[in-house]
């Protein structure tokens, strides 16, 4: 019987059985005699939430142009089938050829979450493939893994062969050449890990010996074999010259992000403290608008998607973003494309550009101000005021908007209660400017919807020496918040306080936590990001067993001359710049963003010194 | 077929052309939800770029219909869907040409102009094929038709309302069980805007009766019948 065979059955006893079946338009099947390299990509979450994954379909396009590659998509059961599979001894297996992961040269796991890492020894498990790099012999699939987390790569070090650091699309070919020289002269995985740290942006961790002091804090990293002492990000140079896909995978079921999506730009101007994503994808580059047209209209006439989106860390800092609204929106307009603008920015949303996008069909308006108050917004180089926001508000208001989505954190670096309550005082001005307007829609009730999440301190920003909030405090001040809401014009939300300490202590974590994730995935805790299976008892537990705790990792204040465990690898952004954001931020004092004033941050020697925009 | 005249409608003075699709979906795309193949058809349509009729109004979407959705799993071999046509463009190519522009799975049979309406629908014959890792096919075959025997095969069918129990006997206007590698039942039951009955309602009843669980193979709708029991065209 065929695994296709042997999956009938199963899949009508699951929910939403399309996601385990591949076949989907424009997926990629070769024959398996004919190529040299098989890769496994898998996104350590469930179907809809992988496949929504840009990253991913970069990569799975690049790889499946190469005529001796064959790249396959894997994603997590979910905990239904997962059952099944495992009572049916069936291993999880790659979409495309429904073959096990066994079967595969190479399986690599995007890394977008800390919360996602007990899924990715669940699928090697279920894969037959042993979680512990240590166990795992000469002809196991070679394990990698990239994406914004392997910016520490430490927690992970235990499990994972080899990171690809930074930007993929050279690196991964790089790797590729170099994997199948090996393979042709006979494979020593050994030995090909010590050739493969060679390679700028590849970091092998069984090369690292890493050595603590009675309390856990590292006291030396130290390379063998030749590896280099730091690993530099990788980048690409030219936005408008690399890869790009002409197609995506047209899922049968609807995922998160179903539709075409343009990455803009990579890298952000802004500088925000708290964001990891403002510093790691450092320097800004942009495509061109008539680069994006291309590529926007090649995904669209390909898949028969009906809308696209503009994807960046924030749209309208693009140096030509009003040429490049003009062009999207008159060619979705013609083509009956909904066109999506994620990520405008309060600052510059001008009455013009209110105007264009005002063409596009209304969805809600929604503004990170992060900070209820000022002082606070300074603190993390939010540099967003309260006259913008309010002036935003009112041209938005005018336009015939009656509903306005905020997002808020809690736990910020020097938070004090007067921030907290900051956030509804900022809500109410909200809804009393709407009522102050005489143009306002009659009849219709404004709706301020604030969504508070909870602060977790990250690598490479200018708080990663910061402590986190302990569980109690973030509660404490959610109850407050919730007190000072007097109006049913504002609704209030937030997200799980117990998922975010878990990711505090992961965030920043070190090699020593891999025990703990370990644990944690023996006691059968797997997607950890999903309110119900999560279970923090457990955790508690697997972070015990491993003889660690979580105000370790969570709730300390580091030393500026601590070695921090992400400390030979580099992004760019100098540990030097940070620690001057930090002491600028503890003074309530800005940074202007790179526009205006280069803030001297290091990343500008990634492509070759000079100025980044300009 | 051929000869069947085109079905026109007027809308805001503009003729419209009336189409029915008929189309086979098996194999992997026989897990493709109701709502999600509907979203699959419209972006078959987009990429093959035919003049599509769109609704009119504030956010024109693309005008699709079906008179009878299949459910989740099963294989169908002659569903259809109905849509609009802007201009009068020989239907065996607007079938080619969404034909190409299809995922694995979904194969355009004909398109021609609707016959029946979608309340025409009474009936639908199905197959289905099935095994038990606890019994022989022959004695799964055997325990079947006495279950189908019975005078009365009462369940529980989930409603709108609420669980509600029905009889299943006299809605079966055909049976037969087949015996070879697997147990194979070949059923009539009604369809259609007025009583519904998936044919798994009847066989997870049976399920429930041996006490056994039943793993099935495939579910395939052969035909969707009128009254008279001829095929709806």
């Amino acid at each position: 019987m065929t695994l296709k065979e042997k999956l009938e059955p199963l899949l009508l006893k699951v929910q939403k059985p399309a996601r385990y079946i591949g076949g989907e338009l424009n997926s990629v099947t070769k024959d398996k005699n004919k190529v040299k390299t098989r890769i496994a990509l898998c996104f350590p979450d469930n179907y809809e939430i992988g496949m929504s994954h840009l990253g991913l379909k970069i990569l799975y396009s690049l790889i499946n142009e190469r005529e001796d590659c064959w790249a396959e998509r894997v994603y997590a059961p979910w905990i239904d089938f997962e059952a099944l599979m495992r009572e049916n001894n069936i291993p999880l297996y790659g979409l495309e050829s429904l073959d096990p992961l066994t079967e595969f040269d190479v399986v690599g796991f995007s890394l977008q979450y800390e919360l996602s890492y007990t899924n990715i020894l669940n699928m090697l498990d279920l894969g037959g493939i042993e979680p512990l790099a240590s166990e795992r012999g000469n002809d196991a699939p070679l394990i990698i893994a990239g994406g914004p987390c392997a910016m520490n790569p430490e927690p992970l070090a235990d499990f994972i062969d080899l990171f690809q650091i930074g930007e993929g699309e050279e690196v991964m070919l790089e790797m590729i050449d170099l994997l199948q020289q090996h393979k042709k002269k006979g494979w020593d995985k050994q030995a090909f890990l010590r050739e493969a740290a060679q390679i700028p942006g590849i970091y092998v961790p069984s090369l690292y010996d890493v050595t603590y002091d009675e309390t856990g804090i590292i006291t030396s990293v130290t390379p063998k074999g030749g590896a280099p002492e730091k690993v530099t990000k990788r980048i690409i140079k030219d936005m408008d010259k690399v890869f790009y896909p002409e197609t995506f995978i047209v899922p049968y079921t609807e995922t998160v992000h179903d539709r075409a999506v343009l990455e803009v730009m990579r890298g952000c101007i802004r500088g925000c403290r708290f964001c990891q994503a403002g510093f790691i994808y450092r320097p800004i580059r942009a495509k061109t608008p008539d680069t994006l047209c291309r590529q926007g209209k090649s995904l669209c006439d390909t898949t028969g998607y009906d809308e696209m989106s503009l994807s960046s860390l924030s749209t309208s800092d693009h140096p030509q973003v009003e040429e490049l609204l003009d062009k999207m929106i008159d060619y979705t307009e013609e083509e009956k494309i909904n066109l999506s603008l994620p990520s405008l920015r309060v600052d510059n949303f001008s009455e013009e550009l209110l105007q264009k996008v005002s063409r596009v069909r209304k969805s809600g308006l929604t503004f990170a101000p992060e900070a209820g108050t000022q002082r606070l917004r300074d603190v993390i180089n939010k540099n967003v005021s309260e006259k913008e926001v309010m002036e935003t508000c009112r041209i938005a208001f005018e336009g015939g908007y009656t509903s306005v989505k905020l997002y808020f954190m809690l736990g910020l670096p020097t938070e004090t209660i007067e921030d907290v309550t900051g956030i509804t005082a900022l809500g109410q001005r909200i809804v009393d400017i709407y009522y102050s307007l005489p143009s306002r829609k009659k009849g219709k009730a404004v709706n301020v919807s604030i969504s508070v999440s909870t602060f977790v301190p990250k690598c490479f920003t200018p708080f990663q020496w910061c402590a986190q909030d302990t569980y109690d405090e973030i509660v404490e001040k959610q109850k407050a918040l919730q007190h000072s809401v007097t109006t049913k014009k504002i609704s209030l939300s937030w997200h799980e306080v117990k998922t975010s300490v878990l990711e505090g202590v992961v965030a920043r974590g070190d090699r020593r936590l891999g025990k703990a994730i370990y644990n944690a995935w023996k006691m059968g805790c797997k997607f950890d990001s999903w309110d119900e299976c999560f279970d923090f008892e457990k955790w508690k537990q697997a972070i015990a067993d491993a003889g660690l705790t979580i105000e370790f990792y969570a709730n300390r204040v580091r030393e500026e001359n601590e070695i921090l465990p992400w400390d030979h690898i580099d992004v760019g952004v100098s540990k030097k710049f940070l620690w001057r954001e930090y002491q600028k931020a503890k003074n309530a004092q800005v940074t202007p963003n790179c526009k205006e004033h280069c803030a001297g941050c290091g990343a500008n020697k990634l492509i070759g010194g000079g100025e980044c925009i300009g | 077929m051929a000869d069947l005249q085109p079905k026109i409608t007027v809308i805001e003075g503009v003729p419209v052309y009336d189409v029915r699709a008929f189309y086979h979906k098996f194999g992997r795309a026989k897990y493709i939800s109701h709502l999600d193949l509907y979203r699959t058809i419209q972006r078959a349509f987009q990429r093959a770029k035919l003049p599509i009729w769109y609704t009119q109004g504030f956010n024109p979407h693309i005008y699709l219909t079906f008179a009878l959705p299949i459910a989740l799993g099963y294989e169908g071999i002659n569903e259809s869907f109905d849509f609009r046509l802007t201009t009068d463009i020989p239907l065996n190519e607007a079938a080619k040409r969404l034909n190409d522009a299809m995922p694995e799975g979904i194969v355009i049979r004909a398109i021609q102009p609707p016959v029946h309406k979608a309340n025409d629908i009474e009936r639908a014959d199905y197959e289905l094929t099935m095994s038990c890792k606890a019994l022989p096919m022959e004695q799964l075959a055997e325990k079947l038709n006495e279950f189908l025997a019975q005078d009365s095969i009462e369940t529980e069918k989930r409603t709108k309302k609420g669980p509600k129990m029905v009889d299943l006997k006299p809605m079966i206007f055909a049976k037969r069980v087949f015996c070879g590698d697997m147990v194979k039942l070949k059923v009539t039951l009604p369809a259609g805007t007025q009583v519904n009955i998936n044919p798994t309602l009847l066989t997870d009843a049976f399920a429930k009766w041996a006490a056994i669980d039943l793993d099935y193979h495939n579910i395939c709708r052969l035909k969707v019948l009128c009254a008279d029991g001829t095929e709806f065209i």
